[in-house]
């Protein structure tokens, strides 16, 4: 047995978000570049050590290497700890069964064992596809001082979007008293922010039940929660109101990156306090060329600009030539705006080449429906001299 | 035999002409590129290179040094069986101050050499910034057959202490002098980096160390001339040597040409730094940058021109720099402007401020302060 850990964090992040299309064509969705220098799992793992909690399980499954390399000894976020630290948790094969991880509760059931050698009085489960700072111990002392056995995090979102959510029915004490997944009639406004803290004890239970249930599809919103609600467990909702943004889709990873250049939007990355790590790539500083324009923008390391830049996020190793026009996009890691080349309301994948002459994406006044019309270049993709993307399109690399 | 290498790097040398910019470290910590510190050179070049025993022989002023280093760990030189041993200075028993020379001073890390298995040794001084592949270095020196390769590149003379090397076509050696008066024409310099077998460097020592010697050029180098032993290596690409004020500034400012970028960084032979976790620089609508070179960080409001900014770096609106170097965490508040100066760390430049220097005499400005 290695010494007990308080509470140990789990990270769901399996999930093979097909709703980014092309950017999770050959990466997981955690491993999706974000903000210039960061990859979309680098806020969930740097929240967790910066909340204390040095032993976090990352449960990959789809197209893993990318993830499993970047996350390698989880030095980058200080989580190479001798007793402790992050570790991949792939599916794998065990003497009696060895299967893939049937639902998010399935990928925790079959890492018990992992859970287990620290022995953890709490769990913390998190998602990788999350845009947030948050404080997790805050919400851990949350659950203590309720004595509950599972406390949900959740967020006050506006009335007509509340259908899209998970929605937490709760009474004034925060005692929540039923869960309905997108209500088509939502009765309040909380949300789930899938952040959960179990009291382990109870959460083992459950699990093991919720396993011997051959129609359950072993998910915690479809299914542990109801069972716990049922028995009559001790569930609290613990109320956050910092940013938060579920990157799942092409148009929300698009306005996460744009929420980078309002200061207004609340995701404030430049907080000396709470830093969000991400493993380094040795670049130099970039380079701002003679006829460059620059404006409410921001730029990483590695970029050569000779190009104009507004309201755009554009990551390292990033080359803009003479002559390039980006308005309103995300220019992914090592990508490559040829001269002339008109980029709008577009993200261009890591290193994808856009032709010189050639045009990507058009201006958008706002969202259609909640859905703003974002083109895409896919990873490795070259976008031939003069071509042209039309906006919303999404062209897929090699 | 093997032919595997090992480094020594001296940390200090030439902080006399250096001024201002040396007085809270040593030269091995002098900010460099936006980014590094020199020593960053050396260390990325020995990685890059399979050297990973490493010695750095401290003199003074060394703290800046150990914090950039810790273990190494950013150089992937945080090796169980070698890695980075730093020595603080070191007082002999059988003498009564630090160390008064290079000869003086790898004596006193004779144990640390001697226990090195590696066969081969690479020492030199850690102010310089260049991308050099040593395994193609010792090819040169097994080719040769030389005892000692010294690395080269075409330089001018300035005022301070620099070795210009004679050569034949072989790259034999033919004659060491020091030069210290300035001159335009460029001649072929020393970058004081030497290759040579590690019983060879503990015989030449141990020799000069007993007679009373202190200067490794003078008392060791160029008296093994006359064995003509000693080859020349040239180091093609960029190659800076960073041993006065005026040094400083005109290598840094030839970072804002492409070529010489591609020669340093452009290579798969990565330069490594300290990682800081700083968040991508920020350009407000305002912002005009024109020619420079920006590291992560930065906030910029205001005009831009000609220069280098380090981490963290905040240009409030209005405020005007031009051919400056202004080094981490620098601030410089609204409608100031400075021309041809050197900011260092931590420096604040407060509202209405004007500050120029010339571009052969650029002023610093010492760490900390608030003008």
């Amino acid at each position: 047995m290695l010494a007990r850990k308080e509470c140990v964090a789990m990270l769901l992040a399996g999930g093979q978000g097909t709703r980014l299309g092309a950017l999770t064509q050959n990466v997981a969705k955690p491993a999706v570049p974000f903000g210039g220098k960061y990859r979309i799992i680098d806020f969930t793992l740097s929240n967790t050590i910066n909340s204390d909690i040095d032993t976090i399980g990352v449960l990959t499954q789809y197209q893993p290497f990318e993830l499993n390399q970047y996350i390698g000894n989880g030095q980058p976020w200080d989580l190479d700890r001798l007793n402790g630290g992050a570790f991949v948790l792939p599916p794998y094969q065990k003497a009696k069964s060895g299967e893939w991880y049937k639902g998010t509760a399935n990928a925790i059931y079959q890492n018990i064992d992992f859970i287990d050698r620290y022995n953890p009085e709490y769990v913390l489960v998190l998602s990788g596809d999350h845009i947030y700072k948050m404080d997790y111990s805050k919400m851990l002392a949350h659950h203590k001082q309720k004595e509950a056995a599972c406390t949900i995090a959740v967020l006050d979102v506006p009335l007509e979007n509340a259908s899209r959510f998970g929605i937490m029915n709760a009474n004034p004490d925060g005692s929540i008293y039923e869960f309905e997944e997108k209500p088509k009639h939502p009765k309040s406004t909380k949300a789930s922010m899938g952040i959960y803290i179990f009291t382990w004890e109870k959460l083992k239970k459950y699990l093991i039940l919720d396993e011997e249930d051959k129609s359950s599809s072993n998910d915690f919103g479809k299914n542990i929660i109801p069972a716990m609600l049922i028995n009559g467990e001790r569930l609290f909702t613990y109320e956050f109101d910092g940013y938060w943004k579920d990157v799942g889709t092409i148009s929300s990873l698009w306005e996460a990156n744009m929420d980078i250049l309002d200061p207004a939007s609340g995701i404030n990355l430049n907080d000396r306090k709470w830093k969000i790590y991400a493993r380094n790539t040795a670049e130099p500083s970039h380079y701002v060329g003679e006829r460059a324009v620059i404006r409410n923008s921001v730029v990483s390391e590695g970029c050569e600009i000779f190009g104009f830049v507004e309201n755009s996020v554009i990551s390292r190793g990033a080359h803009i030539e003479d002559g390039a026009t980006i308005h309103d996009s995300i220019i992914m890691p090592g990508a490559v705006i040829r001269s002339g080349a008109v980029v709008r309301h577009a993200i261009v994948g890591w290193n994808a080449e856009v032709g010189a002459e050639a045009v990507v994406g058009s201006a958008q006044s706002g969202p259609e429906h909640g859905e703003w019309k974002i083109a895409v270049v896919g990873p490795d993709c070259k976008i031939a001299t003069a071509a042209v993307v039309e906006a919303g399109e999404m062209v897929y690399g090699g | 035999m093997n032919n595997k290498m090992f480094g020594v790097l001296f940390a200090s040398g030439n902080e006399s002409k250096l001024n201002e910019l040396t007085i809270h470290r040593t030269t091995a910590s002098l900010p460099y590129g936006g980014r590094y510190r020199l020593i960053d050179f050396a260390l990325s070049n020995f990685v890059n290179s399979g050297i990973t025993r490493v010695g750095i022989i401290t003199r003074n002023n060394y703290s800046s040094l150990m914090d950039h280093i810790r273990m190494g760990r950013d150089w992937d030189l945080n090796r169980k069986n070698s890695g980075i041993a730093v020595f603080p200075p070191y007082v002999l028993n059988t003498s009564r101050e630090v160390y008064k020379g290079k000869i003086e001073a790898l004596y006193t890390i004779m144990e640390f050499i001697k226990r090195a298995p590696e066969d081969y040794v690479v020492i030199g001084n850690s102010n310089i910034a260049s991308n050099i592949d040593f395994e193609d270095v010792l090819a040169k020196h097994l080719a040769t057959g030389a005892d000692v390769t010294v690395l080269c590149h075409e330089g001018v003379v300035n005022s301070s202490r620099r070795v210009a090397v004679s050569k034949n076509d072989d790259g034999k050696i033919t004659d060491l002098c020091i030069v210290e008066t300035p001159a335009e024409e460029p001649r072929m310099i020393s970058l004081n980096i030497y290759l040579l077998r590690k019983d060879v460097l503990i015989t030449m020592v141990e020799n000069a160390y007993a007679r009373g010697c202190v200067d490794f050029e003078k008392d060791i180098l160029f008296k093994e001339l006359d064995n003509g032993k000693l080859y020349a290596y040239e180091v093609s690409g960029y190659a800076a040597i960073i041993d006065d004020v005026k040094s400083y500034y005109g290598e840094s400012m030839k970072l804002l040409q492409y070529d010489i970028r591609e020669e340093l960084f452009g290579a798969e032979r990565k330069i490594y730094t300290k990682v800081k976790d700083s968040v991508p620089t920020v350009y407000g609508q305002d912002g005009v940058v024109k020619n420079s070179l920006i590291a992560d960080g930065c906030v910029i409001n205001g005009t831009v021109e000609n220069s280098i900014l380090f981490r963290n770096v905040r240009i409030e609106e209005g405020a005007i720099v031009r051919n400056s170097i202004i080094m981490e965490d620098g601030v410089v508040m609204k409608k100031s402007s400075l021309c041809y100066a050197i900011t260092d760390k931590k420096v604040t430049i407060t509202e209405n401020r004007h500050i120029s220097g010339f571009s052969t005499y650029p002023i610093v400005i010492v760490k900390n302060k608030i003008v």
